[in-house]
């Protein structure tokens, strides 16, 4: 008996690869980097001005060879992991976040700025050439959470729980991953920019606004920094479920574009 | 993550050595300067929101014996050049500064680092002491000298272009807090640019000089933390 012919798609445009495998780099650079400029001021207040009464967040070293993190007043011995780690340069010290999680991979806060704010201009290039190519083939709209997904959000979850045997009936996407794409493509994202913005003194002075409704100029680098957390939380997520379903053939599609859809 | 980025670290260390790929991201710069620029207005805060004990930025107290002399005799034989390219030089002692039209605002420092405070800052206008001077037609920067060096043989300078000096909130502060700036906070006059990062705002001026390049001064980069590294354009 022989297979039938294999049959495919091409789903992707070399515009959506082009800047999906770019933005995978950025993404890292930017939360590399982003993590060398905390380290400059290891901490994240609630606030406009600094302000210890209002700290949310503090990395720190009370004494050599300790490191402690501090989160909504709760103070916890984190040695060698946040406070007190590697300095980049083969010994340990007073770092928030450890030499090997930062670009560059020492305390270098100038460096870690030119590397933001460079490839800050690469991923706001790649999340418009994505609008771009998804609106052009007609995928973009596909991709939106509508009111109507709303219902079948949980029949689509209650599908992956085995707890239906079918899927609701949906189009390309199903409706919770047009609510993941929503939220990350077009509120957690932009989000981000804007709150990374914020911080900018010189935007404070054209759109104090902007500064004003996110709380503050503190309270707009604690925004960046959770910003940055749910879209790690996104990428562990997408990964995960990239690598447990049809791993090689997803990997394909994004690589060469085709998408095989009669596998088995 | 973690373990792929940490592969990343012998690449981005090659990276950070290789001159070509720094050049590289130094072109964030411009298009930053040219999209945020230097429009609008620091926001002005209220009585009740300043930082009474006011955190030292960058340097303390220079200890060179010309600013300490200056600073034993209440700074009276201060005075402050402007010069370069201009039509009349000028040579203003505290006395004069004082008896020029007096700003205050009340904004926020924000440090490179991260951190940001709220001070009361009074003074004279930069653009009035520029006025004063009539720069010429080829002054393209004020360059601020000042009375601090790094121990190492490298003064602290800044320097901001003509359009950047005369914005309406670019001040030569005397005052912070109600009172004379004391010298940790750059007495007797320091700059204050609120629509840029604190290092703009330059303690311990000496002298101000109008030139149409910096590329001659220092390393050429138009200011101490910039010849190390950091953005000239200081408003992100």
């Amino acid at each position: 008996m022989s297979a039938p012919p294999k049959t495919f798609l091409y789903r992707y445009s070399w515009l959506t690869r082009a800047s999906h495998w770019l933005w995978v780099l950025a993404f890292a650079v930017l939360v590399s980097s982003g993590l060398q400029i905390f380290n400059a001021s290891p901490n994240l207040d609630a606030s406009d001005k600094s302000d210890p009464a209002r700290r949310v967040l503090a990395i720190g070293s009370p004494a050599d060879g300790v490191g402690t993190t501090t989160v909504f007043g709760r103070t916890f011995t984190t040695t060698g992991l946040l406070g007190w780690t590697d300095d980049g340069m083969g010994d340990r010290g007073a770092h928030a976040f450890p030499a090997w999680l930062t670009i560059p991979g020492f305390q270098d806060l100038s460096g870690g700025r030119r590397w933001h704010f460079f490839f800050a201009w690469i991923a706001a290039f790649c999340w418009l050439a994505w609008i771009v190519s998804t609106a052009r083939r007609g995928t973009l709209r596909q991709m939106i959470l509508l009111p109507s997904d709303l219902p079948k959000l949980w029949p689509m979850q209650a599908y992956y729980f085995k707890l239906r045997k079918e899927p609701p009936p949906h189009g390309l996407y199903n409706p919770l991953q047009k609510a993941a794409y929503t939220t990350i493509g077009f509120i957690v994202a932009p989000l981000v920019v804007l709150t990374g913005l914020a911080l900018s003194p010189g935007i404070d002075a054209i759109a104090a606004p902007l500064t004003a409704v996110l709380g503050g100029r503190q309270f707009a680098r604690l925004w960046h920094f959770t910003g940055m957390l749910l879209l790690l939380g996104f990428f562990a997520i997408h990964v995960f479920q990239v690598a447990t379903q049809n791993v090689v053939n997803q990997m394909r599609s994004m690589i060469t574009g085709w998408y095989q859809t009669n596998e088995t | 993550m973690s373990a792929a980025l940490s592969g990343c670290g012998p690449v981005s260390n090659a990276l950070v050595n290789n001159g070509a790929f720094q050049k590289l991201l130094t072109a964030a710069e411009p298009l930053n300067h040219a999209l945020i620029g230097t429009r609008g207005l620091a926001r002005e805060y209220r009585d009740g929101d300043v930082d009474r004990t006011f955190r030292v930025n960058g340097f303390s107290t220079p200890s060179n014996s010309r600013y300490q002399t200056l600073a034993a005799s209440g700074f009276a034989g201060y005075r402050l050049l402007v010069d370069g390219a201009v039509e009349r030089r000028g040579a203003f002692d505290l006395h004069a500064l004082y008896a020029m039209p007096q700003q205050t605002q009340i904004t926020r420092h924000d440090c490179v680092e991260g951190w940001s405070a709220i001070g009361k800052w009074s003074g004279v206008r930069l653009a009035d002491v520029l006025d004063a001077v009539m720069p010429r037609g080829d002054a393209r920067y004020a360059v601020f000298h000042c009375m601090d060096d790094d121990g190492q043989g490298h003064s602290y300078y800044e320097s901001l272009d003509l359009h950047q000096a005369r914005h309406p909130q670019a001040l030569l502060a005397l005052r912070l807090n109600d009172a004379p700036l004391d010298p940790d906070h750059g007495a007797p006059v320091r700059l204050r640019v609120p629509t840029q990062l604190g290092y703009k705002s330059a303690k311990w001026i000496a002298r101000v000089e109008l030139v149409g390049s910096f590329a001659n001064i220092a390393a050429g980069q138009g200011g101490y933390w910039e010849d190390q590294g950091y953005e000239w354009y200081a408003g992100i």
